[in-house]
């Protein structure tokens, strides 16, 4: 029997996966030093934006410019609640969260009416206006001093009786990844859920689910809603990790970073975004050195993975890899 | 108030620039069938390219005739490069486009430079009297020559065989292929020619800015709204979105500042997509 021919997705334990990335990740600090496990984080915490990228596009079939929007809203309503309300992390964090799912209500219902290139205009506008806005210096009341103010304080994370410092880089480290396993868990549960699927049946055929009843906007509205809400969680990690914003981060060009990172991975697989932002960050560091305008490299990069892998460099390595695996597990013919 | 008609001018000279760019976007839309998000750097790259050219030879002229020929012939190969092979889905297509987008931007950085670099009004800076104000000559010569090529551009498509060729693909591109109309070559003519307008749209409104690697990204969002309130893919009301939208602008900002004229007309553009997702200018 041809083992090709089998689902590679359902054949197989799906458990090992994340259970070897959660033992790395706890390990990590045995064998890092501190600055390794601040990249590590941030590494972490840019896939969650690809991550977000990769839940609209990849599981919702739209293709938007918008998502950074969301991320510096969570910067946004980290300090709102920081600085107006000084509500401590957790209730930052939540705010942050918030912030960019409140805000994502009103663009993703403009944006989620229309369809594909009108979509991607949408989405580009939307930031366009954002970002002028925010830079116009008029209409205070909207951003007022909140956009850009970087934390002058070492945040604190109390957690029952103890209080742990975010000066420390084990607890930094620590916190990120819980809460990025705690969002990539949930963004789990919810594209494998009836929801999830509903929007793929969307992916592939629109009027067919349209035709079956499915509220087509209407879902594809709740997954913008719902990804903005991890960019805006991958904001918040940001402020509170580097202590910094800047209204760069609600440029739609800012937008291209995850969508680059998304699509180098994977964009319709949950470990693509972090494989390609992982790829991107590394590469981004060495290539650095060299030369300052390194971007080119990913342009180039991108076109050759459309046009060769246009599924992602790990979505591709890892279903090969897969299908190997399997075939030596049951002594079929190797490669 | 005594600004007023200048203001209105200089929306007018922009307007039609603008539209110049707007219908390279369109044409491409219309036929590739995907959002070319990348047309922002070719315009911003056809500044750079005047720039450079005037630098060596000292003339404004040879670079007006020489770019966008580069265009052209840049346009079509890379239609043929990079497009051809996503060519059947459109989201891939758009993000090659931001690759491209990304390739053009930091390698006009890495070689021409980050600093925003000025080119002198090639005809000497003379001014004549408009509603009381020195206007300068060179910005009405940018608005003909802008109305000159938009005019070409529907000529060409409305009197030339390739143009019909181009209007058949448009309309029914199963039928176009199966009477022998042949759509590759179309496909790459017509990326090429959109790339074209974009470059000389560049070097038409270089002596009007500074010329710099970003350029690009202010004039992208333009054209997508004048494309978006056109009706994406109708021609015509793209040109006269753009234009009016421009007019408007220099209207508002004679009452608001600049920033506030932009993100008005960002918010009216808003409106027209959720209460006509087709654009004004077209049925639904």
């Amino acid at each position: 029997m041809n083992a090709t021919a089998r689902p590679l997705m359902s054949s197989g334990p799906t458990w090992i996966g994340p259970a070897v990335l959660a033992v790395a990740g706890l390990t990590a600090p045995l064998a890092m030093v501190d600055y390794q496990l601040i990249f590590v984080a941030e590494i972490l915490i840019w896939g969650l934006f690809a991550l977000s990228f990769g839940l609209v596009y990849g599981f919702g079939g739209m293709l938007s410019f918008a998502q950074a929007l969301y991320f510096g809203a969570g910067c946004y309503g980290f300090n709102l609640a920081t600085f107006k309300y000084a509500l401590g992390t957790w209730g930052a964090l939540a705010s942050g969260v918030a912030a960019a799912m409140l805000f994502a209500i009103p663009t993703g219902y403009i944006a989620t009416r229309v369809r594909q290139h009108h979509f991607l205009i949408v989405t580009v506008i939307l930031s366009v206006l954002t970002s002028a806005v925010l830079t116009s210096g008029h209409w205070r009341w909207i951003a007022g001093p909140y956009v850009t103010r970087s934390l002058p304080f070492v945040p604190a994370v109390p957690l029952g009786p103890f209080e742990f410092s975010f000066g420390d880089e084990i607890v930094a480290y620590y916190f990120t990844i819980a809460l990025v396993a705690l969002a990539v868990a949930l963004a789990w549960r919810v594209v494998s859920s009836p929801f999830g699927r509903a929007l793929r049946a969307i992916g592939d055929n629109e009027q067919r689910s349209a035709l079956i009843g499915l509220n087509v906007n209407f879902l594809r509205w709740m997954m913008f809603v719902f990804a903005a809400g991890v960019a805006g969680l991958a904001g918040t990690l940001y402020t509170l990790l580097a202590r910094y914003t800047n209204l760069e981060f609600f440029e739609w060009t800012y937008s291209g970073k995850a969508v680059v990172a998304a699509i180098l991975g994977g964009a319709s697989s949950l470990a693509g975004p972090f494989a390609g932002m992982a790829f991107y960050l590394v590469m981004a560091e060495h290539l650095a050195r060299y030369f300052q305008q390194f971007t080119i490299v990913f342009g180039v990069l991108l076109l050759i993975v459309i046009r060769f892998t246009p599924d992602g460099l790990y979505v591709t390595v890892a279903r090969r890899l897969r299908a190997e695996l399997i075939r030596r597990w049951r002594g079929g013919p190797t490669l | 108030m005594e600004l007023l008609p200048v203001l209105v001018l200089n929306g007018l000279v922009w307007g039609l620039i603008v539209a110049l760019i707007a219908l390279g976007l369109s044409i491409i839309f219309g036929l590739l069938d995907f959002i070319n998000v990348a047309h922002g750097d070719f315009f911003m790259v056809g500044a750079v390219l005047a720039w450079v050219i005037i630098d060596v030879t000292g003339n404004f002229w040879i670079a007006f005739a020489i770019v966008p020929v580069i265009g052209l012939v840049a346009g079509a190969l890379i239609e043929r490069g990079v497009l051809k092979p996503v060519e059947n889905d459109a989201s891939l297509s758009i993000v090659a486009s931001f690759g491209l987008s990304l390739i053009l931007q930091e390698g006009v950085r890495a070689t021409y430079g980050a600093t925003p670099k000025r080119i002198l009004d090639p005809i000497g800076g003379i001014t004549i009297p408009v509603f009381g104000f020195d206007y300068e000559v060179y910005r009405l010569l940018a608005a003909g020559i802008s109305l000159i090529a938009i005019t070409g551009f529907f000529l060409f498509l409305h009197r030339t065989k390739f143009g019909t060729w181009m209007r058949a693909v448009r309309q029914d591109r199963e039928t176009a292929i199966a009477l022998g109309v042949p759509s590759d070559r179309i496909f790459m003519v017509t990326f090429g020619l959109g790339t074209a307008l974009a470059m000389l749209g560049g070097v038409v409104a270089a002596p009007l800015t500074s010329v710099e690697f970003r350029l690009g990204l202010d004039v992208l969002p333009l054209c997508f709204i004048a494309v978006i309130i056109g009706g994406l893919g109708n021609l015509p009301g793209t040109a006269a979105a753009a234009i009016l939208l421009s007019v408007l602008e220099g209207m508002i900002t004679s009452v608001v500042e600049p920033t506030t004229a932009r993100i008005i007309s960002l918010v009216l553009m808003s409106v027209v997509l959720l209460v006509r997702p087709q654009g004004i200018f077209s049925r639904s």
